[in-house]
């Protein structure tokens, strides 16, 4: 098991080095580029909703991330300060069926749809979001 | 990023590259605006050269596409690149978007 950690500043231009940081670290583990690719993206999203809409206004806020890869699985935590926001277990409604899709929670559909499993705790007044996934079989 | 932009006598063909995420969206997002205040309302985008895209860039194709579908034109994808596809495959949105091979195909189509 390899762990490593890492911590931003809560600006967006600061959630590139995240996404690399955990893209990375999905190659590691054995994950092809596509899906390595997809975990950079499910994070970023997390990343990007707690910016915007945990921290909001306050640029001082920080983010931690830790990675724990074995071969074939990722789990990455994200710890912030911000207002309690659970995305693990919010909504999300998006039918690509319908002809002009609701483009609000497009993140959230994303990070559902990416990780295996998404788990949120409050702990000492700060948010834990936990997403996990493992490596699928070639199609 | 970037973006280059080539009008053609029926598209304009708006070419993308690099990172189209929540810090560059807006500039992808007044690019397209510019156009379609001109009356450009059918739209290739080419993203070949797009390395990764997030929500915010999905964003702004949805806004897009109904924009043009209003004003009687289409907005479709020429050569998406491996992470074009996948982000729109898994936000369930592929199936808004008609894209093509390349950008030659993607002309022609108009």
């Amino acid at each position: 098991m390899v762990k490593k950690h890492m911590k931003i500043d809560s600006h967006l231009d600061q959630i590139e080095r995240v996404g690399r940081f955990v893209q990375e670290a999905a190659q590691d583990a054995g994950f092809d580029e596509m899906e390595s690719y997809a975990c950079e993206l499910a994070v970023s999203e997390a990343c990007e909703n707690i910016i915007l809409h945990g921290y909001g206004d306050d640029s001082t806020g920080e983010i931690e991330v830790s990675v724990r890869t074995e071969p074939d699985n990722i789990t990455i935590e994200l710890w912030d300060d911000a207002p309690p926001f659970d995305p693990a277990n919010s909504p999300i409604k998006l039918d690509p069926s319908i002809d002009d899709p609701p483009i609000g929670g497009l993140g959230l559909v994303i990070m559902h749809r990416v990780m295996d499993e998404m788990e949120y705790n409050r702990r000492e007044g700060r948010n834990q979001l936990r997403m996990r996934r493992s490596r699928k079989p070639p199609s | 990023m970037e973006i280059n932009i080539q009008g053609y006598k029926r598209v304009t063909v708006v070419t993308v590259t690099g990172r189209v995420d929540s810090v560059t969206y807006s500039e992808f997002e007044n690019a397209l605006q510019a156009e379609l205040e001109q009356g450009k309302v059918n739209i290739a985008l080419d993203f070949s050269g797009v390395e990764f895209i997030s929500s915010a860039g999905l964003r702004v194709l949805v806004n897009a596409r109904k924009t043009v579908k209003n004003a009687g034109g289409r907005i479709v994808i020429a050569q998406p690149s491996q992470q074009v596809t996948e982000t729109l495959e898994i936000a369930g949105l592929e199936v808004l978007f008609e894209q093509f091979p390349d950008r030659e195909t993607a002309i022609a189509a108009f």
